[in-house]
């Protein structure tokens, strides 16, 4: 399968904000992608499927009296185009109107990012994709003679453009890499697992070779887990599930939650939500950035920001709609059906992850788990996928049916520390956060 | 595409690939039209719809998988698919352990249809509007000055999927769906608590007609009220009941996952090597059954063309088998159970649970509480997942009631639960005669999603893990 990069992607998407705006609309924007996927996945030590997809894509928002209408199909040709601007401005006529609508995106000139399309990844063929799982079983075996491996490649090339009624003309090439790998050991009639993944834009950042050895290291040293005593414990969050806990964070700043009232950060702009360890900067034009973009959603210039600064919140994040309605700034965080951070990075510490565990006298280790909040009630209550009771500033055994809980708030108020050393995937920093105090639930 | 031009290109793209010494190729076409809209602060201002079609085709050739897929409606873009996933097959082929072999069972050909009262497509917008308005007006009555937000969304679906493969099998399958759901969030002071209801079927316009708001969005009302006042859950371990809607999530992401034949193949399920063993208590029978009329799991055919049927996976607590593939049952030398699915066009189908439950026993609920001197009773059942190689899970339940000296007491707010799935099902106590199957929702597995239901009665447990803050 070959790669057909055509230059006709922003005048299909012209045709369609086009035969919007003929069919009534007042605004009308539209977003048209193409693009291939290979990916290769493995089970049980063997290639399971291999696959070659495309993709094609027209998207069109209309706008009347504020309604709404959206309409979607999966093709790219012209036809397709004229039809989806049309659909989406009958739609918006027959939607209510919404008077908190004021405006589409203004063009405004886009920053350049580096390193969002790779020629080598766009060209590469599918036996190349193989190696990079392939070579992981052998890695995950050199390891560990029994271990049971899965997994899967994937490189992908996106080429989109969105345009808008107001003149709003955007395209980019992007491309995406990433491996990932699960090895299971089973001895003795116990199991142990553990997942290892790598993603790039570019295939200079992409190291898929040694993951199988790794995930297959940190599944061997969950066997024997057991459960502990239910307490109120210190909880250190690995970088994998300290970002759970993060990107909670950022989904109840998103504006729209906040404005609709379903978001525990109701009114907290300006306010203190967390200790002073957290500062969060929000970067979407860091090359090769697995989240960096020119432009967001609304096709609004993206630019850097802080959301947390020292633990006050400074900024909800925004779209081009919720800004408008709240007469802030809009922080370009639109997405084509909502609101989303780019590459979240947290500011560091000044110990490393092992000092800070170093210093927990009885605690656990949260390597994997969704420790996210409910957005509106703030409520954290959340599986350890995979951890270990921490004794006397050692890790000691891994954790079986164990569970955090606790109140958002209160949980980023006791972040005691953050590490200096931490995870970095393109764009993303993963450090360590240390929480002084929270409800651990378990069976023992 | 019409349905005959289709049907022609199928047949053209699977004959050129016995052309080309294909071991076996099955080619489907799946296109879906859906409409919604969302009714948010009094006003429907947020109405969607839009179209999706293409072809995935999936080749065995040299004891491999190849695939590929493409949105393209032309013949001359399928059949340059079908050389990609001949290509593919050939990678896959570099590094297999043994090859595919796939169970011997004879080629299929039907058209079926899901049976609807009112066509979504003949309602009128405003009608949708109208009745999802009436959920929101009851919902904003129930919760008063406490209403922070209210989310209605209303949304239909007409599914095609057409068959094709070298075995002869020409099936072609339409399926009508609707879909309900309401969210509300409440405030009071500083606290905030949300609920959600979703009501979801193989029907027409009639599930509205058939669905109360008092059932479901003053249900979703009156517990994000009342969970404003609730304390929060303990943390530990309880003996606990489950609701319907937590026995359904139960089911699926602790048991089924596993009993997925796929999953066991590959080495990632506790259930491997368990068959025909005693793996629950007595009172725990459990099956996955496709052909509930209207149940949003439900359907006649898979996606390999094979019939769905009832599956029985624990009968009397012993494990009694899987659920398969053509793939699956073929290693495993058993029929095909007809649970493999595929998510639209550009997914090959893979195992499925369809309308999955515990069945009824013949306890009363107040029967199954009587003896608990401090425990928990969970119900409306959200989401959850497990982590099926070591059998360890986690079921999020929408709201609490504490039981004390065997009566329930006061609620509490919702929680995560988590235990190990052999140990939950062995330590089950008794199951309920009420029994409910309502859980409809969008299962993931391997990047795809899936229409799936579940339920069953009140089930006892021994003890559980709350992951609570008290």
């Amino acid at each position: 399968m070959t790669r057909e990069a055509t230059d006709d992607l922003p005048k299909i998407a012209e045709i369609a904000c086009q035969a919007a705006i003929k069919a009534g609309a007042e605004f009308a924007d539209s977003f048209v992608e193409r693009g291939r996927d290979l990916s290769v996945s493995v089970e049980k030590n063997a290639v399971d499927l291999s696959s070659a997809r495309t993709r094609a894509s027209v998207s069109v928002r209309a706008f009347v009296a504020g309604g709404t209408g959206w309409w979607s199909a999966s093709t790219t040709s012209e036809d397709a185009a004229r039809e989806a601007g049309r659909m989406a401005a009958e739609l918006a006529k027959a939607a209510e109107s919404d008077p908190d609508f004021v405006s589409l995106v203004i063009p405004a000139p886009y920053p350049e990012v580096a390193g969002l399309y790779d020629e080598k990844v766009a060209s590469l063929e599918a036996p190349e994709v193989a190696c990079w799982i392939t070579q992981n079983i052998d890695s995950a075996l050199s390891f560990a003679s029994d271990a049971i491996v899965s997994g899967w490649a994937e490189s992908s090339w996106r080429q989109t453009a969105l345009v808008n009624s107001l003149g709003v003309k955007a395209s980019e090439q992007a491309t995406h890499a990433s491996v990932s790998v699960q090895v299971v050991i089973r001895r003795n009639g116990d199991v142990g697992s553990f997942y290892e993944w790598d993603a790039a834009r570019c295939l200079k950042d992409l190291e898929p070779g040694e993951l199988g050895a790794r995930a297959a290291a940190e599944a061997a040293k969950y066997l024997k887990s057991r459960p502990i005593r239910t307490a109120t414990l210190p909880v250190v969050f690995g970088p994998l599930a300290g970002r759970g806990l993060v990107l909670g964070l950022c989904a109840a700043a998103s504006a729209e939650d906040v404005q609709r009232k379903r978001s525990f950060l109701v009114g907290r702009l300006g306010d203190r939500i967390a200790s002073e360890h957290l500062t969060l900067v929000d970067d979407p034009l860091i090359p090769g950035g697995l989240s960096s973009a020119p432009f967001d959603g609304d096709g609004f210039p993206h630019k850097q920001m802080t959301l947390v600064d020292r633990g006050f919140l400074r900024t909800y994040l925004h779209s081009n709609y919720t800004a408008n309605k709240s007469g802030e700034p809009n922080t370009g965080h639109a997405t084509r059906v909502g609101i989303a951070p780019t590459n979240i990075r947290p500011k560091l510490g000044e110990r490393t992850g092992a000092e800070l565990i170093g210093e927990v006298e009885e605690g656990i280790y949260v390597v994997l788990g969704h420790p996210s909040p409910d957005t509106a009630s703030g409520q954290i209550s959340a599986l350890v996928d995979a951890g270990f009771k921490i004794e006397k500033g050692e890790l000691t055994y891994p954790l079986q049916s164990t569970m955090v809980a606790g109140q958002a708030l209160e949980v980023l108020g006791a972040i005691d520390a953050i590490s200096s050393d931490y995870r970095e995937e393109p764009g993303v920093i993963l450090p360590t956060v240390r929480v002084s105090s929270m409800r651990v639930a378990s069976g023992e | 595409m019409k349905e005959d031009a289709v049907r022609r290109q199928l047949e053209r793209v699977r004959d050129e690939a016995i052309r080309k010494e294909a071991d076996f190729a099955e080619v489907r076409y799946a296109a879906t039209t859906h409409s919604g809209l969302m009714l948010q602060d009094g006003r429907a201002d947020r109405v969607g719809a839009g179209r999706r079609a293409g072809m995935g085709l999936r080749i065995l050739s040299g004891g491999a998988w190849g695939f590929a897929s493409t949105e393209s409606p032309e013949a001359c873009d399928w059949l340059a698919a079908l050389d990609d996933a001949l290509d593919m097959a050939r990678v896959s082929a570099s590094r297999i352990e043994e090859p595919v072999v796939l169970a011997d069972t004879p080629g299929a050909v039907d058209q079926t249809k899901t049976s609807f009262e009112i066509d979504p497509g003949a309602v009128s917008f405003d009608r949708k509007v109208a009745a999802v308005r009436g959920y929101e007006e009851a919902s904003g009555q129930a919760a008063g000055e406490r209403a922070a937000n209210l989310m209605t969304g209303y949304n239909d679906a007409h599914q095609l999927e057409m068959v094709c493969n070298t075995r002869g099998t020409m099936i072609s399958s339409e399926t009508v769906r609707t879909f309900l759901w309401h969210a509300v969030t409440t405030e009071n002071g500083s606290v905030r608590q949300r609920s959600r209801e979703v009501r979801a079927a193989q029907a027409g316009f009639e599930l509205v007609e058939k669905t109360p708001a008092a059932d479901f969005s003053v249900r979703a009302a009156n517990r994000a009220v009342s969970l404003l006042t609730a304390p929060p859950a303990p943390a530990g371990k309880f003996p606990a009941v489950f609701h319907p809607s937590i026995a359904g999530l139960l089911v699926h992401e602790a048991l089924g996952h596993n009993a997925e034949a796929d999953h066991v193949l590959a080495g990632q399920s506790i259930l491997d090597g368990k068959l025909g063993t005693q793996i629950a208590a007595p009172c725990i029978n459990v099956v996955d059954d496709s052909g509930i009329p209207g149940s949003w799991g439900s359907y006649r055919y898979d996606s390999e063309g094979t019939p769905g049927r009832r599956r029985v996976i624990i009968e009397g607590g012993i494990l009694k088998g899987f659920l398969h593939s053509l793939e699956t049952a073929g290693k495993m030398g058993v029929d095909p159970t007809g649970s493999a699915r595929a998510d639209g066009f550009a997914h090959r189908p893979i195992v499925r649970m369809s309308n999955t439950m515990i069945l009824a026993g013949e306890s009363a609920l107040e029967d199954l509480i009587a003896d608990i001197d401090l425990g928990i009773l969970l119900s409306a059942g959200q989401w959850g997942y497990v982590w099926c190689e070591k059998g360890q899970y986690t079921c999020h339940a929408g709201e609490g009631v504490m039981i004390r000296n065997g009566q329930l007491a006061e609620q509490v707010r919702d929680v995560s639960i988590s235990g190990m799935v052999l140990e939950t099902l062995a330590n089950a106590l008794g199951v309920s005669r009420d029994f409910e199957i309502e859980m409809p929702g969008n299962c993931g597995k391997n990047g795809q999603g899936m229409a799936v239901n579940g339920g069953g009665p009140y089930v006892k447990v021994r003890e559980i893990v709350v992951g609570g803050q008290a």
